[in-house]
């Protein structure tokens, strides 16, 4: 059977190029993004370095951890899916090759045994090239990182030779694993239909494929509703993920769509010649179109998906920002500058808040304590039977004036008040999911090298956009701390006061003075620009996967079609005219992709959106027009521009020598 | 002349066939617009023999074929093959009849195409689970006059080249019956005689049992009897035919 796979191989190249490269990218994407989360997870700052300046690395990184871990969960997604339904399309466009080897005495057993051999080939192919690729995309992905700056300078991800394995398991793997179930199926296939010219003349929805729809679908909106409710950490989480599940609903209930647009279709066209023939196409190749749909679909889904929450959710931070924060200027200055402000004619009240880095560790009442490691030089300790769980936790507080804040940040606490916000106390954001801190906990925490102890006094709001995540009072925190503390402190004007002259008495003084609303916009900006950088590195290798599984699917779809376009040269088509009709069906297998990919968005942007609204009290989603705009033309361009090449390609020898060659 | 036909089958026993049919009927459709395709035909192919079965589009000769092949389920009767009772076979089991006691030649010939002239030939004894025996592949492809032909793929081959690879194939296991649906059908005047003389002297020489259906006269006068159809019914039968006797008859079945 082996050598069948490999004999075959030179016939089909179409089909099995297309496989192979399909495998090849996804192997080099999720390698790359898992060698460089690895790397970014086991990273340790180096301890010569200030603490803020640790502490901030530490957060870059988790950041960057963070960003990898969505990156490869989508690139693992978008293989798995690629893959699967280019070889489930290849398997199925050879039906009758198939149907031909159980005439002249295949079993069931051959034909699944023929295919998945050849999915192990393809697979181990895919994986060999994919391996070497993956170093050139993580070499591209890590520039990409740094050019953005979304992890430090001199970051270098290291190669783990455990890593093939991986890559193994996830080329050869998922094509086997994506060959299997079509396998099956192609196996069931009538010896008859060999004989007959009609290929597949089965049902598309097949009852498993309407249970995996519709299953997907249910779960997708349940998901919806989950991030509708969940806080906003949660919330994006499981948000974005409803739109990859939608996508693999749509996808499988796609084929239902298909005669429906093809009607639309006939409608739009009707009367003309071209446009009557693409409608039948379109619902004659029901399997075909829907199979070209699908990584159109699904990068359609993802783009939007991730755009958008990402667009509703800066937009979100923004709106909050502006509601909650009262005040007229902001000036960034050091903390010891404050008093100096303070003092300025006309300035009637100062709220500074000030970066301090922070090291805690709180006990939880808990299960039985891991021994902790040996010191150096020290016999391990034996486990102790002790039933608190130490928490460890770095992390930059802001250093405030209570009073002062309460009346620039018009925000209610979650739980507790900041007017308890006196000595050695602390405000912590209440969106830690396990529920670790409550009020009351106590906290040993070290600021700069002066050991305190911090009671939780207030719980802060859920908050969507960045903001502090822990509130000290000014006063626990050592003056030399402070003192070169980068501090941005909001202003109130007094009434009657000159802001003009107040900003310049204020810049004379040596701070960067900016009104409030420009700082506003500023952050928002700032915000944007960051959101469009983490949307850049999670979709932008992933959605160029994408676009390669689109053109691929296009080309297969196209190499099963050269009798068939020759029999309508013989019937008197033109070539132009083949080549127009092709483009037509195409635009229609586009128009497809395009809707139920906006569909499959739609389950994660009001998940995010209704998310967002909840949080801040206002807003809604954010539609992110100029990237639809962009997708709908590049789709329309890409699978338009790919069409005309593979009918051109496809209609070049006359049609007769194509209608005589019977095999 | 040939108004009233009975084809009342002697009681012989099932295996002096190579194909029998008791009984047969198929249907299609649903219940509603049931389409009768074959309606109770009872025929016996005798071992060794070359029939014909000939009639008018439509009148269910190709549904026959493809019943008494096991490649189609009979919505009742009896089928036996080979002295095998087949109506209720399983796939597995049809699988192996189709290795070991049938072969096919079609009009379409139906060779896989990124194989060899020979590799196609040995792909059926492959799948048979026979050792491959490369002689036995060059002999039978030098039977039907392609011993130089054995490396060219199909669409190397012309129409009657292809052909003939497609009976070697169906040949190489030494089945107990070969079905050939029009295998004359796409070839050309000179090409189609070749192929019926190779059929003829497997006839002759290995007592290979044929079941041929076809449109052509030409092909039909080329078997020991003909049987013709209409509507799903055996009407008529020839044994020893002409080609002029043939072409009448079926005109006459047509008009």
């Amino acid at each position: 059977m082996l050598k069948l796979s490999l004999r075959t191989f030179a016939e089909r190249w179409q089909l099995f190029v297309g496989s192979i490269i399909t495998v090849m990218i996804g192997v080099a994407l999720v390698q790359s993004s898992l060698l460089i989360l690895i790397s970014l997870a086991t990273y340790e700052p180096p301890a010569s370095i200030p603490m803020l300046q640790q502490i901030e690395l530490a957060n870059a990184y988790e950041g960057g951890i963070a960003l990898l871990g969505v990156t490869t969960g989508f690139s693992v997604f978008l293989t798995a899916f690629i893959v699967s339904s280019t070889f489930a399309f290849t398997v199925s466009q050879r039906r009758q090759d198939l149907a031909l080897l159980r005439l002249v005495g295949g079993s069931r057993g051959n034909v699944r045994r023929l295919l998945l051999s050849e999915a192990a080939v393809l697979g181990s192919i895919g994986t060999a090239l994919g391996i070497p690729f993956g170093l050139l995309t993580m070499e591209l992905q890590t520039n990409l990182l740094i050019s953005l700056q979304l992890v430090p300078e001199g970051f270098t991800p290291d190669f783990q030779f455990w890593i093939v394995a991986v890559a193994i398991g996830v080329g050869v793997g998922i094509a086997i694993a994506g060959v299997y179930v079509a396998a099956r199926r192609a196996s069931k296939v009538r010896p008859l239909e060999a004989l007959r010219e009609s290929g597949d003349v089965r049902k598309v929805m097949s009852p498993g494929r309407w249970i995996a729809g519709l299953f997907c679908l249910f779960a997708a909106l349940a998901m919806t509703i989950l991030s509708a409710l969940l806080p906003s950490v949660g919330a994006m989480a499981v948000g974005i993920n409803a739109a990859l599940v939608a996508s693999i609903a749509m996808a499988a209930l796609s084929p239902v769509v298909v005669p429906l647009v093809a009607r639309i279709f006939g409608f739009l066209f009707r009367g003309g010649l071209i446009g009557t023939l693409a409608q039948a196409n379109l619902r004659d190749g029901v399997r075909r179109s829907a199979a070209t749909a699908a990584p159109l679909l699904v990068l359609v889904a993802m783009l939007l998906a991730q755009w958008g929450s990402s667009e509703t959710i800066s937009d979100g931070a923004a709106e909050q920002a502006r509601r909650d924060t009262r005040g007229d200027l902001v000036v960034s200055t050091q903390g010891a500058a404050v008093p100096a402000i303070a003092r300025t004619s006309g300035v009637e009240l100062v709220s500074p808040e000030s970066q301090v880095p922070l090291t805690s560790t709180f006990n939880e009442v808990g299960e039985v304590e891991e021994p902790e490691e040996p010191e150096e030089g020290e016999a391990p300790k034996a486990p102790e039977p002790a039933e608190v769980i130490t928490h460890k936790a770095s992390a930059v507080a802001t250093a405030v004036d209570p009073v002062a804040y309460q009346r620039t940040h018009v925000v209610p606490m979650a739980e507790g008040s900041l007017a308890d916000l006196r000595g050695a106390t602390v405000a912590v954001g209440a969106f830690d999911t396990e529920q670790t801190i409550k009020l009351g906990t106590m906290i040993e925490a070290k600021i700069g090298d002066h050991p305190v102890k911090l009671k939780v006094v207030a719980l802060l709001p859920d908050s969507i956009g960045g903001g502090a995540t822990m509130l000290l009072p000014r006063d626990v925190v050592p003056a030399d701390v402070l003192a070169a503390a980068p501090t941005q402190t909001v202003v109130h004007l007094a009434g009657g006061a000159d802001q003009g002259a107040v900003v310049d008495k204020l810049r004379e003084q040596g701070g960067e003075v900016t009104p409030m609303a420009a700082w506003l916009a500023e952050t928002s900006k700032k915000n944007d620009q960051q959101q469009t950088k983490i949307s850049t590195v999670v979709m932008g290798l992933s959605g160029l996967y994408a676009l390669i599984a689109v053109i691929n699917a296009v080309v297969i779809g196209a190499a099963a079609r050269r009798r068939e376009f020759a029999a309508a040269r013989v019937s008197g088509l033109r070539r132009s005219q083949v080549v127009r009709m092709a483009l037509v069906e195409s635009w229609g297998v586009t128009a497809i992709g395009l809707v139920l990919g906006a569909l499959a968005a739609v389950t994660t942007l009001i998940g995010i959106g209704a998310s967002t609204a909840r949080i801040t009290g206002s807003g809604g989603v954010t539609i992110p027009w100029l990237m639809v705009g962009l997708v709908v033309l590049g789709a329309f361009v890409v699978v338009g521009c790919t069409s005309i090449w593979t009918a051109l390609s496809a209609t070049r020898a006359r049609p007769v020598t194509l209608i005589g060659a019977r095999e | 002349m040939t108004t009233t036909v009975n084809f009342q089958l002697p009681q012989q026993a099932p295996a002096a066939s190579a194909v029998e049919l008791r009984g047969v009927s198929r249907e299609y459709g649903s219940k509603h617009a049931t389409v009768r395709a074959l309606n109770d035909v009872s025929l016996s192919f005798p071992t060794g023999t070359w029939t014909a079965v000939m009639g008018p589009s439509g009148s269910g000769k190709s549904t026959l074929l493809h019943c008494a092949a096991g490649l189609e389920q009979v919505s009742s009767g009896q089928v036996f093959l080979a002295g095998r009772d087949i109506t209720f076979a399983n796939d597995d089991q049809l699988t192996d009849m189709r290795r070991r006691e049938v072969g096919f030649v079609f009009q379409s010939f139906n060779l896989i195409g990124s194989l060899t002239a020979e590799q196609n030939v040995a792909l059926s004894l492959k799948l048979a689970g026979t050792r491959v025996d490369k002689s036995l592949v060059r002999t039978v492809l030098a039977n039907v006059g392609l011993a130089d032909r054995a490396k060219h793929k199909p669409r190397e081959l012309s129409g009657g080249q292809q052909q003939r690879v497609a009976i070697a194939r169906g040949m190489v296991t030494r089945p107990a019956v070969l079905f050939a649906d029009e295998p004359t059908g796409a070839l050309d005047t000179k090409s189609a005689r070749v192929v019926l003389d190779l059929l003829r002297t497997m006839v002759q020489t290995q007592r290979q049992s044929i079941v041929m259906v076809t449109h052509d006269p030409a092909a039909a006068a080329a078997a020991d009897s003909v049987v013709f159809l209409r509507d799903g019914v055996i009407v008529d039968h020839l044994a020893r035919p002409s080609a002029t006797v043939v072409a009448e008859r079926l005109a006459h079945l047509e008009g």
